[in-house]
């Protein structure tokens, strides 16, 4: 049915479009990829960062951090709702907190990736009040153009999340939690 | 040209509440600081610009095969293409999939292009509730207005104005002013619209051709959240929005918040490639007029723009005057080069509602020449005839002036002696003179430059 | 080195002690500048009113009065911008590529053809320099806010070696007043609020005496200036190192 806008359109560009100029190449622009600066950078962009003394210490981390009675989400941790990819809404809806991993973090902006097979469901880094990142501070890169660089495909659904859900649409004045998770923490081991 | 009202009315009437047009100005200036503070911290930011700027024009050279390219990985990824030459077309085939649907709740995330295309109204008359989820555009919907800004929706509103309506239509307390309970009962609100929403439709920020990826920035979670859970996601895109390689999008999001709001990144940079089993991924690429303002070598590069809205914050006119006042779904410098392409006539004032002073293409993260282009819509206008008949025609008397020594010299003295022998109230009357609204005339002096110089050498003249 | 004086028609007509003090700064700097008399005007009103094509018997008539001279020069950063970037819808002759480019405003002329980076001299004032847009974005006078948060510029160190004088620091450095050519009658209401505000943020940080290179910023500052009675004088920064220099 579209078919004659597409060959319309692809007419109406192929008549208007300049003489080709080059794809220029992107240098690498390398710089430092450590702890400090991530956590600098998502800690300006209001989320918390939390050095874990190993792997083991996640359960108590995170029952420190959360302390009452959550109805949580997680891959990593025993959940007390169980989710996954196609887990109705009236059960997604009521999740308190969601612990899951992170592929790797990018230093000059505190953004961690996450890929759809870490989500559990596409919705849950957003639907839950709460989010735990767990990420392993070995691999934290130095800027996107390194983050990008790490990723042979995007997967079906993938984020780079950068702190928690924010907005400043009323007057300028940045409030945090505005749709999607009130909170951050993102778990170094 | 026609009598409606142009830029320099609505301005004037934004104007009339100084302190409100202070407030603006100020709260604008501030996120510009805050783009200058996220600039001068990029030691390589001027480079990335210079990158981006050649990305895009390089993609805008070879537009039709990254069309064909990104079309054919995405239908390999069982994502749905279609083709919208116009707005109609456009919204026709979103009606038709939220129709195929079986739905009646849509959600919507930012997307400028729906705003141009005025797609709720389209799907609001065919009984689609669609609800804007981003909460200045929910803001500004609830008000049935347009919005002000690419990025900042609701920046014309206050927070009283918010409460106002919040309190009409969230049934929130009357007179409530905190940004944080105001957000906090948007939030709810909304939650019970993404829940129920079977159709969410998202704007593009960019679409990847190498692997038919398209890309959405929000810092709200709104787009995520509720392509998450609708069944079907719609996202609706400008032809204009492609990018080569995915390594391509490491340039643009480190520029994109940077020049928009001084963030690092957008808090959600999310990557949409594949449905799920039994979901649904429909994108519509849409013309509506970018075809032939890429005929256009002066203005094509106006295509290139990644809707930051850096060029409003920084323009000096944009700031006193409000988004509306461009009545354009675009307002600002990057709106003034993009409108008249659109619609000449109607838009015609835009291109002079500035300066030029030239600082949009400096804060610009893809170098678009918006002063020059501004400059060049002047000069098409004034041939096509869309400038008032009144500055038509004198100009051309005052190009016969300037081109004659003598008469230049004539009429000089005469405007002079004329400043100097008519009452103030008549050389001042605002009826006349616009220039003396706010402003004093110069002080005449006795001679002018020329005849002080042939005085000192009278044996040159 | 043959010299001409390029005195915009505004200055020409209300501004003639801006021309003087151009033509005797540049005599106590050992040039002897000539003023073409039949020289009107560089043609930016028109153009800038979208009608450059009404403006051409202008840009013409610019270049067979300057096409004799080394350098063309002028105390107003826009006019010469104009004459430099919009000069291009004319025939590319030999005499319009010379005229294109041996335009150039004063204090470029001083600091960069004569290599003259200090002007010797007294003005113990307070002194709060205004961009010019087209000078500094266009002419690349001064640094850039959008790109350094380094405040410098040719004109700003010229000033800054005057004995006494102290520098005003503007909140927004570098933000346009608001003049615009044809803008400031076209679109009244924002020039004028653009022109308020600029001198707000001198009268706020302790401006005495305004300045710049550009007259036309100066004219329209200078009209809200007197309108309001604001407690400063207004003046080119060619009547300041003319007044200055011995």
């Amino acid at each position: 049915m579209s078919m004659p806008s597409r060959e319309k359109m692809l007419a109406a560009v192929r008549a208007s479009q300049p003489a080709a100029t080059p794809l220029p190449v992107v240098p690498a622009f390398t710089g430092l990829a450590s702890v400090a600066r991530f956590t600098a950078a998502l800690t300006g962009i209001s989320g918390r960062v939390v050095v874990l003394e190993g792997w083991h210490a996640l359960a108590a981390a995170v029952s420190q951090l959360f302390p009452a009675d959550y109805r949580l989400a997680s891959a990593i941790l025993p959940a007390t709702v169980a989710v996954a990819s196609n887990t109705p809404i009236d059960r997604l809806a009521p999740i308190d907190l969601a612990v899951l991993r992170a592929e790797f973090g990018v230093a000059e902006n505190g953004t961690v990736w996450l890929p759809e097979a870490h989500m559990l469901h596409r919705a849950l880094p957003t639907v839950t009040q709460h989010l735990v990142l767990v990420l392993d501070q070995r691999n934290i890169v130095a800027t996107m153009h390194q983050a990008y660089a790490q990723l042979p495909d995007v997967g079906g659904y993938g984020v780079f999340l950068a702190g928690p859900s924010k907005t400043a649409d009323i007057e300028q004045s940045l409030v945090i939690g505005a749709h999607g998770a009130r909170s951050l923490t993102v778990l170094l081991h | 040209m026609s009598q409606a009202p142009n830029h320099a009315d609505r301005s004037e009437r934004f104007l009339l509440d100084e302190e409100r047009t202070t407030w603006h100005d100020e709260t604008l200036w501030f996120i510009r600081q805050k783009r200058d503070r996220a600039v001068y911290a990029t030691p390589e930011f001027q480079e990335l610009r210079e990158l981006a700027s050649q990305i895009k024009d390089h993609t805008l050279s070879r537009l039709a095969e990254y069309l064909e390219q990104f079309e054919a990985r995405a239908l390999a990824n069982g994502v749905h293409v279609h083709w919208a030459a116009d707005a109609e077309e456009h919204n026709r085939i979103v009606l038709d999939i939220v129709r195929q649907a079986r739905a009646t709740r849509v959600v919507k995330s930012k997307s400028m292009l729906t705003e141009e295309c005025h797609l709720n109204p389209h799907l609001l008359a065919h009984g689609v509730e669609v609800i804007d989820s981003d909460l200045g555009e929910r803001i500004i919907q609830l008000r049935d207005e347009a919005p002000s800004h690419v990025v900042l929706p609701a920046i014309h509103l206050k927070k009283e104005d918010v409460g106002e309506t919040f309190w009409q239509h969230l049934g929130t307390e009357k007179g409530l002013t905190d940004p944080q309970q105001l957000t906090e009962a948007a939030r709810q609100h909304l939650r019970a619209k993404f829940l129920a929403a079977e159709v969410a439709i998202s704007g593009v920020n960019f679409a990847v051709a190498e692997t038919g990826s398209v890309v959405v920035c929000t810092n709200e979670g709104n787009a995520d959240l509720a392509i998450g859970l609708a069944r079907v996601h719609i996202a609706c895109m400008g032809m204009e929005k492609l990018v080569p390689r995915l390594s391509d999008l490491a340039v643009f999001t480190r520029l994109l918040t940077r020049s928009a709001t001084g963030q690092p990144i957008t808090t959600y940079t999310s990557h949409f490639t594949r449905p799920l089993p039994g979901r649904e991924l429909h994108v519509v690429i849409v013309d509506n007029g970018r075809s032939q303002q890429l005929g256009r070598p002066d203005f094509r590069a106006s295509l290139k723009c990644i809707r930051c809205g850096a060029c409003m914050n920084t323009c000096p006119v944009y700031r006193r005057s409000g988004g509306h006042s461009y009545d354009f779904t675009i307002p600002g410098p990057i709106g003034a080069i993009l409108s008249p392409n659109i619609d000449m006539r109607k838009h015609a004032s835009l291109p002079f509602a500035s300066t030029l002073c030239g600082s949009c293409t400096d804060v610009c993260p893809v170098k678009i020449d918006i002063h020059t282009q501004l400059y060049k819509w002047r000069q098409v206008l004034g041939a096509a005839g869309e400038i008032p008949a009144s500055k038509k025609w004198s100009m051309k008397l005052l190009s016969r002036v300037l081109a004659r020594p003598g008469l230049f010299a004539a009429g000089g003295s005469f405007a002079r002696f004329g400043l100097r022998f008519v009452p103030h109230a008549l050389s001042h009357a605002p009826g006349y003179n616009p220039w003396a609204i706010a402003r004093e005339l110069p002080a005449p002096p006795q001679q002018s430059f020329r005849a002080w110089y042939a005085q000192q050498r009278p044996n040159q003249a | 080195m043959k010299v001409a004086l390029f005195v915009p028609c505004y200055v020409d007509q209300f501004y003639p002690q801006v021309a003087i003090a151009s033509l005797q700064l540049l005599a106590k700097l050992g040039v002897a500048a000539a003023f073409p008399k039949q020289q009107t005007c560089c043609g930016q009103p028109m153009a800038n009113s979208g009608c450059e094509q009404d403006a051409k018997p202008v840009y013409h008539h610019f270049v067979d009065t300057f096409r004799d001279y080394d350098y063309v020069v002028g105390p107003a950063g826009s006019c010469v911008y104009h004459v430099r970037q919009h000069f291009d819808i004319i025939d590319q002759t030999p005499a319009v590529q010379h005229v294109r480019t041996a335009t150039v405003e004063l204090f470029d002329f001083i600091t960069q053809v004569l290599g003259i980076t200090e002007l010797p001299g007294a003005y113990p004032h307070r002194v709060g320099l205004h961009l010019s847009c087209h000078g500094q974005r266009g002419l690349h006078q001064a640094n850039e806010s959008e790109m350094t948060p380094v405040r410098d510029g040719r004109l700003r160190r010229l000033l800054a070696g005057l004995e006494g004088l102290a520098l005003t620091e503007l909140d927004r450095n570098d933000e346009c007043c608001g003049f615009g050519g044809t803008f400031c009658v076209s679109e009244a209401a924002i020039s004028a609020r653009m022109g308020q505000d600029r001198l707000a943020d001198h009268v706020r940080n302790g401006t005495r005496v305004l300045t710049g290179g550009d007259m036309s910023c100066l004219m329209h500052l200078e009209g809200l200036v007197r309108r309001r009675q604001l407690p400063m004088r207004v003046l080119h920064a060619a009547e300041i190192f003319n007044g200055a220099l011995a």
